[in-house]
Formats: structure tokens, C-alpha cells, sequence
């Protein structure tokens, strides 16, 4: 008896009793999320997708449409530009409010009383809603708003935007040091004192890299965000789309491509240049004042080319303008057809980030034991391109091809989904594998292990909670992009939202940004407990 | 498993010393002791033996086989009977002390029974049986990054007892051991290799376990076997000039347990 209970694994009931759970639950997921590979060989999609795709070349390349394309290329840029600067003075008020690092009442017990903690709770919530809703659901609610053009992409990345820089900033100044704006509090100067004194002298290169790297990414979401049709080049890709004209669409996607490139150089360069004028007092101050004047100018330049009229949002009409908005659009509908419909809506958008994830998983996985170089260089230099070309093409504009290659619905999105992050998720995962202590594995080699089973025995458990916390950390993400995926056809809770926009259905629609925003909520904390886990 | 090594060379570059020139003949079942001072060459000739380096001129047969000769299958099946102790273990901190044991006989077990076993352990009372002869039997179902450097290494010794090989290496094998449990330890790889008629090397910087457990010594120093004697015939003045003017160093690094670092999930690029 003894023996026996000695001799049995601890472990196999839960992990047989997790295997068959994870088996039972796949087949509905895949079901809901409209999972068939069959219509990927269907004869007629088939013929769709190279018909497409045939016509990817030659690239368009007339006058006139070259002239449009370099439009929209500066549009683009200037969306990004400009959006990142409201975003910046929408975060600042929000991140110096809501750091505790200038706390008054931190350093002793002082007049002011309980306001100025609870005004720090209230702007906390306020970024957590503004970053809470993706900018495509804004761009979207603003495009119906304001009508088709920039206005709409720069306003929606500025609110987004600003709610995440306004956390990042708030992170970064309270993991600053504090002590020299305590000091400066502490001897009686003003809280602006303390923070131009203080605290920015020690924060400010990370707030600055930081704003930069946001840039870059408000680069990609502008294109995105031109496929609801606000402005730049993914309004121009969403009207080739429609003329189904592949060779502007092979010119376009070429132009993002080097976009991203040079957004991407040029902010790791100014991120190094930052890093490395640092020491320097000199440099540092005409550094300063010459990046100052650079990224001034360039604003200028990208808020005239948008010609964005603040004054009409903020003028005598627009008040009430905003005021009748918001009255169609709270409070949040609440019948229960809608939110049947909403409900099955977020289990196909769940079941659509579930599916999307475990796919990129393995697509990482297979493109990640090339790309750690464990088959040679050519291997490695081939796959790394491969997986850079996956990440560097937006989930939503792989959508607008995966529709075409398996029909509308989720399904199409979970592939899109995959197609990225199976991008982003194998670099991650060769990264890690490069980066891995290899002597467990080379022990196995020694010991006569087949090339796979000493990966798998001895590689594998090294690197295996890494790659089970970035494919959980990507899931977050996914399960805002599988929300919004619905927007060019892929289903979900994002198909619903268009429909509802559409015919202007405000109240519906908030509604329908409410169970996005829970969902989104949900699965973070889903997350975090299956870390915690497994960590 | 006999061995056969002659005017092996091993070149590091100038500032690391590597082997000038070593010949040595093994017969198969004999357990040989290689002692020396810190950097003389102990583990670069083991590694060579157990064909993880390779030598950069110079003979060595293993079983009668030319191990840099042969095709990939056959060094494959040539290392399956092959069995290192590490100073070191190389055991991943999450992988169970049961599935490490198993992992012994990656090279013997047919690739399906290796895949199950990676879920559900394949041979617990092989691997019991392995542990219980180095005491762990109590941590079968433990993780290894639960256990203390002196038990890692016991579970390094208990998949080489596992793995049963024809040749076994040792370097350093009880290194994070203290004296009793250390010459215990010792003497269960020894009677492992007796009763099997396998062939024994080890590496010691405990002089005095090897003279007491071992029928054949040999010195390295500066690259070259300095003396090569049973165990009986090993002088006083041998260990002297083996060990003279051994420059003070902080000594080898000991076992220690490798601990890779958790990544989290934060400050990741997000989009």
C-alpha cells in the first residue's frame, strides 16, 4: 500500500484532469469562433486570394497615384505628430494630478485635507477609462461624429494616447527619486517648485524616450485607424480594398513598410542620442534646445497640414454640439435583445482572442527554433525577415486579406490575429531561447538525446514560463484587437459596434464599448491570476 | 568500455591553458582518479573523453571507435553509453527530479515513450530505485529548483546511475557534498561501475578519497600527466611536486545551483 502510494505521480490526475478540460473546452471555442481550415482550400476563396494577390504586381505606380500615396504618407505622419502632442497635454495635468510623488500630505500632516488624495483617485479612474477604450473605437465614434478625415484619427489618439502616457508618466515619476522634491516641499516651495526642481530633473530622459516610442507607435495605429476611414494611408488602403485594385494595395502596404522602418530607426536613434547626451552638461543643453526646435517645427508643420480647427470643438457651437452627443449616447441602452446580442458578441470576441492566441503560439513557436539560429544562419537570417514582415503588418489590415482568404465572419479575425502576433510572439520566443542557460541541453546532446527530445527535456522547462507569460501578456492585447477585429467583417464585438454606429444608434453603441471595456477588464485579471500561477 | 588517448592536444589560445600532450590507455572496468591542481587540465581531458570537445590534434579511441570519425548516428549511439557527472548538474530549475532522472535514457528510449514521459514519468520505479541508491528517494516528485546543490548534484548522479553507461565520467562529482556524504556518494558510483563492469573516471580535488577509492591515480599538471600509478604506489613526494607551488587561488567554482531569472511579462514593447 505503501509502495503503491509511493509510486504514484502526484501530478497526473491534475494534469490529466487539465488535458481533458482543455480538450473539452476546445472544440465550442473553436465552434464559436468559426474555426475551418477547409475554407482556406475552398476552390472559390482559393481563387479570390491569387486573383488578389496576383495583382499585387506590377506596383502602382502612375503620377497621379503616387500623388495621392505621398499625401497620405504626410497625412499619416502628421496624424501621429499631432495626436501624440495632445495626447501629451492631455497626459501631463493628468499624470503631475495623480503622482504621489508631489504629495503634500506625503511629507507630514498638512491643511489641505482629504481632497487632494480622492482628486488623485478620480484622475487615476479617468486614465484608466481614456486607455481602457482602443483608439479604432474612438476613431470610429468620431469619424460618425465629425465626418470621414484626420480630425477624427488625431482626436481618437489623443484621448487614447494621452490615458496610456498619463500612466507611464505617473509610473515613471513615482518610481523617480523623490527625496530632492520632498526636499524642496518640505522647505515650503510650491508644488510647481517641487516638480520643475525636483522631480523632472531626474525624470525627464525617460519621459522624453518614452514619448518618443509613443510616437511610433501612434505612427501604426494612424494607418489603422484610416481603415474607418480616418484619413491617411489606411483610408486610402480601405478605398483600394473596395476597388479590390492589388497593385495600389502592394504600393500602399510597400510604403507602410518603410515607414515603420524609418519610424522605427528614427526613434531608436533619438532614444540613443537621449541616452548618450545624458552625460555631457554642454552637448546636453544645445542637444536640447536643437531637438526642442525639431520636434516644435515638425509640429507645426503636421498641425497645419491637417488643418485641424480646434477652434470649431471648442467654439460657441460646438458646446452644445458636444452636449446633444453625449446625450444620445448615455445613458447605455439596456434591452434585452441588445444585450443578448451583446453577450454572444463577447464570447465570439473571447472566443476569437483564444483562438487567435493559441494559433500565433504556434506559429511563433515554429518560426522561433529558425530564428534562434538552431538550423543554421541562412535559416535564421530567412525567418527573422519572416517574422519581422508578420509584426510589422497591423492585425486589422491582416484582417482585410484573411476575410478574403476564409469569408467573413471570426474566423478570418483569429487568423489575422495569429498572422501578427504569431510575428511579435516568435521573436519574443527566439529571443528567449537565445538568452537561455544551454548547458541543460547540451548535458542531453552528450548523453546521446535525439536533437528534439534534449529541446524538449532540456531547452523547453528553461524557457517555457517566459513563453507561457508573453503568449498570456499578448492574449491582453488580443482581446482588444479581437473586440475591434469586427470592423472590417471579422465578427464580434467590434461587427456589432459598426452595426450599431451605422445607424447611429449612440446609446446601443455605448453600450457595446461598455462590455469591451469589461471583457478587456476580465481577461487582464484572468491573466494575472494565471501568471501568478504558473510563475 | 576501453579507452585509448595519445599525444592529445588541446589549444585554448595563450592565456588558457588547454592539454600538451597526453596518452593514456584505459581497459574497460577500471576506475581511474585524475587529481591536480586547479587549471591543470582535469576537465578539459574529461570533456574530450566524453566527446564534447573536440581535440585539437592527437588520437583518441573510445570502445574502439574514433569518435570524430564516425557518422552522426553512431557518435549519437556512441554518447547514449556515455555517462557525465557535472560539476554542476545542467538540470532545469523547473523540471521535476523524476523526469531529470529519466532523461538519462533519452538515447536508449524509442521517441514516443520519450514524448509520454514528458506528461506522465515513464519508469518512477527506475527512477525511484536510481535516487534511493544516492538517498533522494523522498524528492522523486520535487522540483529541482526545491532541492540544495548538494542534492542536485546527487540527482545529476542518480540519472547517470539511471542511464546505466558503459563509460562514466565524473567531474568533480561531490563537490557540494560534505566528507561523509561525499565518500558515501563516491563509493555507490564505484560499486556502480564494479558490479557493472563499467568503466570509472573521475576528477577529485579530495586527494585523499581518491587514493581510498580508486585502484589507479592519475596526476595532471600544466596540461601532462605528471604520474600514473596505482593507488598503493601514489608517494607522498608524487603529491608534492603534483601539487607544488599551486598558485593561491579562490579554488574552482563549487556547485553552485543556477538560478536563470524570472522575466515578467512588464515593459514589453506593446504594440
Amino acid at each position: 500500500m505503501l509502495l503503491n502510494r509511493d509510486m504514484r505521480d502526484p501530478a497526473l490526475t491534475q494534469r490529466l484532469l487539465l488535458s481533458m478540460l482543455a480538450l473539452m473546452l476546445a472544440w465550442p471555442i473553436g465552434h464559436v469562433a468559426g474555426v475551418n481550415p477547409a475554407a482556406l482550400v475552398e476552390p472559390a476563396n482559393l481563387r479570390v486570394v491569387s486573383s488578389f494577390v496576383a495583382g499585387f504586381w506590377p506596383l502602382a505606380h502612375d503620377s497621379f497615384f503616387l500623388g495621392l500615396l505621398g499625401d497620405a504618407v504626410l497625412q499619416t505622419l502628421a496624424i501621429a505628430t499631432v495626436g501624440t502632442l495632445l495626447a501629451l497635454l492631455i497626459a501631463i495635468p493628468l499624470a503631475i494630478g495623480s503622482t504621489a510623488a508631489l504629495s503634500v500630505t506625503a511629507i507630514g500632516p498638512s491643511p489641505s485635507g482629504l481632497w487632494r488624495p480622492a482628486l488623485r483617485q478620480v484622475l487615476r479612474a479617468l486614465t484608466l477609462l481614456l486607455r481602457g477604450v482602443p483608439e479604432l473605437v474612438w476613431a470610429l465614434l468620431f469619424v460618425r461624429v465629425f465626418g470621414l478625415g484626420p480630425s477624427a484619427a488625431v482626436l481618437a489618439l489623443a484621448l487614447t494616447y494621452g490615458g496610456m502616457l498619463a500612466k507611464v508618466f505617473g509610473e515613471i515619476l513615482d518610481s523617480a527619486d523623490r527625496r530632492p522634491a520632498k526636499a524642496i516641499l518640505a522647505a515650503g516651495g510650491s508644488r510647481l517648485d517641487a516638480l520643475m526642481y525636483g522631480l523632472l530633473p531626474v525624470a525627464a530622459a525617460e519621459l522624453l524616450s518614452y514619448t518618443v516610442y509613443r510616437w511610433e507607435c501612434a505612427l501604426r495605429a494612424a494607418v489603422v485607424m484610416g481603415l474607418v476611414g480616418a484619413g491617411g494611408l489606411g483610408q486610402l488602403m480601405d478605398q483600394s480594398m473596395k476597388a479590390f485594385n492589388g497593385g495600389e494595395i502592394a504600393s500602399i502596404l510597400t510604403a507602410f513598410l518603410l515607414l515603420v522602418l524609418f519610424a522605427d530607426a528614427l526613434s531608436g536613434l533619438l532614444r540613443r542620442w537621449m541616452a548618450n547626451t545624458r552625460k555631457d552638461g554642454r552637448w546636453r543643453a544645445l542637444n536640447g534646445w536643437a531637438f526642442g526646435l525639431i520636434a516644435a517645427l515638425a509640429c507645426l508643420a503636421s498641425w497645419r497640414h491637417i488643418g485641424l480647427d480646434l477652434g470649431a470643438l471648442f467654439g460657441d457651437r460646438a458646446g452644445s454640439d458636444i452636449a446633444r452627443f453625449l446625450r444620445e449616447f448615455l445613458p447605455p441602452a439596456h434591452d434585452a435583445t441588445l444585450l443578448a446580442k451583446i453577450g454572444s458578441g463577447a464570447v465570439e470576441t473571447l472566443a476569437t482572442s483564444l483562438v487567435g492566441t493559441a494559433l500565433a503560439a504556434l506559429v511563433g513557436i515554429a518560426l522561433a527554433l529558425p530564428a534562434a539560429g538552431r538550423t543554421g544562419a541562412v535559416a535564421k537570417t530567412l525567418t527573422r525577415f519572416v517574422l519581422n514582415l508578420l509584426r510589422a503588418v497591423p492585425e486589422l489590415v491582416w484582417a482585410t486579406i484573411t476575410v478574403l482568404a476564409a469569408g467573413l465572419g471570426p474566423f478570418a479575425g483569429a487568423l489575422a490575429l495569429a498572422l501578427h502576433t504569431g510575428g511579435v510572439l516568435g521573436r519574443l520566443y527566439a529571443e528567449a531561447l537565445e538568452n537561455a542557460p544551454p548547458a541543460a541541453e547540451a548535458a542531453l546532446k552528450l548523453s546521446g538525446a535525439p536533437r528534439a527530445l534534449a529541446f524538449l527535456y532540456g531547452a523547453l522547462p528553461e524557457v517555457a514560463p517566459q513563453w507561457l507569460a508573453y503568449t498570456l501578456y499578448r492574449w491582453e492585447i488580443n482581446i482588444r484587437m479581437a473586440a475591434v477585429m469586427g470592423f472590417v467583417g471579422a465578427g464580434g464585438l467590434g461587427q456589432l459596434l459598426y452595426y450599431e454606429l451605422s445607424l447611429f444608434r449612440l446609446d446601443n453603441a455605448c453600450s457595446v464599448i461598455c462590455a469591451m471595456l469589461a471583457l478587456a477588464l476580465v481577461v487582464d485579471q484572468v491573466s494575472a491570476i494565471l501568471r501568478r500561477k504558473m510563475g | 568500455m576501453d579507452l585509448r588517448i595519445s599525444a592529445l592536444r588541446i589549444d585554448y589560445g595563450a592565456d588558457q591553458p588547454g592539454l600538451a600532450g597526453v596518452d593514456l590507455d584505459i581497459a574497460a572496468g577500471e576506475r581511474v582518479a585524475i587529481i591536480g591542481p586547479s587549471g591543470a587540465g582535469k576537465t578539459s581531458l574529461l570533456r574530450c573523453l566524453g566527446t564534447a570537445l573536440r581535440p585539437s590534434s592527437g588520437n583518441i579511441e573510445i570502445g574502439r571507435v574514433q569518435p570524430w570519425q564516425i557518422s552522426r548516428a553512431a557518435l549519437r549511439s556512441l554518447r547514449s553509453r556515455i555517462g557525465t557527472v557535472h560539476q554542476a548538474p545542467p538540470l532545469p530549475p523547473r523540471q521535476r527530479v523524476v523526469t531529470a532522472t529519466l532523461a538519462g535514457r533519452l538515447g536508449c528510449w524509442p521517441a514516443w515513450k520519450s514524448l509520454l514521459s514528458l506528461l506522465v514519468p515513464q519508469d518512477i520505479a527506475g527512477a525511484r530505485t536510481a535516487l534511493e541508491r544516492v538517498d533522494l528517494q523522498d524528492k522523486l516528485f520535487e522540483r529541482c529548483d526545491q532541492l540544495s546543490g548538494g542534492q542536485l548534484q546527487r540527482v545529476g548522479i542518480a540519472r547517470v546511475l539511471y542511464q546505466a553507461p558503459a563509460l562514466i565520467l565524473a567531474d568533480e562529482p561531490v563537490s557540494a557534498l560534505d566528507p561523509s556524504l561525499a565518500d558515501h556518494t563516491l563509493a555507490v558510483l564505484c560499486d556502480d561501475a564494479r558490479n557493472r563492469g563499467a568503466t570509472l573516471i573521475a576528477s577529485l580535488h579530495a586527494v585523499e578519497l581518491a587514493l581510498a577509492r580508486f585502484p589507479r591515480i592519475v596526476g595532471v599538471r600544466d596540461g601532462r600527466i605528471a604520474f600514473d600509478k596505482p593507488a598503493s604506489a601514489v608517494s607522498e613526494d608524487d603529491l608534492k611536486s603534483l601539487y607544488a607551488s599551486e598558485r593561491v587561488t579562490p579554488g574552482e567554482p563549487g556547485a553552485t545551483h543556477v538560478v536563470t531569472p524570472r522575466v515578467s511579462a512588464t515593459g514589453l514593447p506593446c504594440c
